[in-house]
């Protein structure tokens, strides 16, 4: 954590403002102090992961918190994303042209392109995230990181990498595993309400997707679960004092993280479409 | 699995109990208007922007997901309609709401969680203060009144999502994606969107403030109370959406036969 650049900018942020170009820049000032902080968490993080000691069983831990704690009702809710959204699609296209012949196919290709990824990360954010900014902020609040900091451990590699490392295994597999369930519902509601067979599924799906979008799937789910852990331990870390404290670094934790996932998806899908 | 099934009940149970005490209260000691407006004014403009996003990127994947469909017809002129239907009757609500859910839900069960941890509900209660009427009852009422009054801006802010994708990645005009948006849309299916939002917003907020209410253990009780929100109200919202279609469903067959 860059202690001197969030001071120099919260100094700064004291001072009331007077015309709306400085209202602006200070703004912008405290704007690129929060994210060149972020930045240097992030490296930091990265650093620990990748040396030793790498304290395997705190990640194992964490990885059944958040992977197989999560894994239900993340399918569940999913799923039943995906199930509605195949149901009115088709009901709209026989609305207008009498004619549903393409959902299947396209129905696959939004799960696994789209919809899988980014729904599972942000209930992921929600479950997993928020969870731990309230956590990690409730330890800043009753000082409790500063006590590690006095033992001479360092907070990031003791509480962030071990999160860290199990997110990303996390959404790499929870990742695939929503988007086959999803495709599995797809064909479910498919063959129980709009009336195909199995058969005629997959060879409608096959059309449209292969093995590489999975690949890709989960690619973006690890991608997502890397942000998650580091937004809301940032935030945790910056959490002021009070309830009222603990409840806003949530929150802010909540809407980076959606933001960052949202934008991320945009990037990968952009970077995707040239390796098809 | 036994002990998990008995939790399950327990919480239905508790729940609804804590409901029956909040309904009570509104009746014997309702809040004051100025409280309840404070906590609209907070958990709305906490919350505006997160829902104004989530209801673009929605509006944004119905499109690209209809534009794909369509084109092989060639009928792109409906693109407008059938995306803004598809979004308003029932995929937008409910993924605007999952996203609401980890904003207002988190944030409130952390802050009532909090207080309960910190002992400053007990304290209220030992002023001779009913907590239900100074702090339960005006964030339940702040939270659906808000919620619902999101989720409709979400939806709206599908609209100008789908229209900004039709227009850049379908290569549509803006009147043509317009065009078909009234003959599309109908009154049922706007007021069975909105009814969706009403519902949400009722699951939504019953779930965080009882979860809130009954945190317990410390900062990790904190942390337990945040997450056992973010799960309770996901299924909480799938079970709703499931249980509004099949009464939209049935009041839309009544009307038509009528």
């Amino acid at each position: 954590m860059n202690e001197d650049a969030s001071t120099a900018a919260e100094s700064l942020m004291r001072v009331p403002p007077s015309d709306p170009a400085s209202v602006i820049g200070r703004q912008l000032i405290a704007w690129f102090g929060h994210v060149a902080d972020f930045l240097a968490l992030f490296g930091q993080t990265l650093g620990c992961a990748l040396t030793p000691p790498y304290r395997a069983r705190d990640i194992m831990r964490q990885f059944h918190f958040v992977a197989n704690e999560s894994a239900f009702i993340i399918v569940f809710c999913v799923s039943s994303a995906a199930m509605v959204t195949i149901i009115e699609a088709s009901f709209h296209m026989k609305l207008v042209i009498q004619n549903d012949s393409m959902v299947p196919g396209f129905a696959a290709l939004l799960i696994l392109r789209e919809l899988g990824s980014v729904v599972m990360a942000l209930l992921i954010t929600s479950r997993v995230g928020a969870g731990l900014a309230a956590e990690v902020g409730s330890m800043q609040v009753t000082e409790q990181v500063d006590a590690l900091r006095m033992l001479g451990i360092d907070p990031v590699r003791f509480i962030v990498v071990p999160r860290f490392v199990a997110c990303v295994l996390a959404g790499f597999v929870l990742s695939i595993i929503a988007n086959v369930v999803c495709v599995y519902c797809a064909m479910l509601v498919s063959t129980l309400k709009l009336g195909y067979t199995a058969g005629s599924f997959v060879t409608a799906m096959r059309a449209f997707v292969d093995l590489r979008d999975l690949a890709f799937a989960s690619i973006k789910g690890a991608a997502f679960g890397a942000v998650i852990p580091v937004f809301s331990c940032y935030h945790g870390f910056r959490c002021k004092a009070g309830a009222e404290g603990v409840g806003l670094a949530t929150t802010n934790s909540v809407v980076a993280t959606s933001v960052a996932i949202i934008v991320i998806d945009f990037v990968l899908s952009y970077v995707f479409s040239y390796l098809y | 699995m036994v002990g998990g099934f008995r939790d399950i009940i327990d919480d239905i149970g508790g729940g609804l109990l804590f409901l029956g005490r909040m309904l009570s209260t509104l009746f014997r000691a309702p809040p004051r208007s100025h409280v309840v407006f404070d906590q609209i004014w907070r958990v709305t403009t906490n919350s505006l922007s997160t829902t104004a996003l989530a209801g673009f990127f929605v509006g944004a994947i119905m499109t690209v997901q209809f534009t794909l469909q369509v084109k092989e017809f060639g009928a792109l002129g409906y693109l407008g309609g059938l995306a803004t239907s598809g979004t308003i009757r029932e995929v937008g609500p409910l993924l605007i709401a999952f996203m609401l859910s980890g904003k207002v839900g988190a944030f409130t069960s952390a802050e009532l969680g909090t207080m309960r941890v910190t002992e400053q509900i007990d304290a209220i209660c030992c002023l001779g203060a009913n907590p239900f009427q100074e702090i339960i009852l005006p964030r339940f009422i702040a939270i659906i009144l808000s919620s619902f009054f999101l989720l409709a801006v979400g939806l709206f802010m599908s609209i100008a999502g789908g229209l900004l994708l039709g227009i850049v990645f379908s290569g549509i005009t803006a009147e043509e994606y317009l065009r078909h948006i009234p003959t599309i849309v109908t009154a049922p299916s706007i007021a069975g969107g909105l009814f969706k939002c009403l519902s949400f917003a009722l699951v939504l907020a019953s779930v965080c403030t009882y979860k809130g209410f009954t945190a317990a253990g410390g900062a990790k009780g904190v942390g337990r109370a945040v997450v056992s929100t973010a799960v309770a109200t996901m299924v909480g919202l799938v079970i709703a959406d499931f249980i509004t279609t099949l009464v939209s469903d049935a009041v839309l067959a009544i009307a038509l036969q009528g």
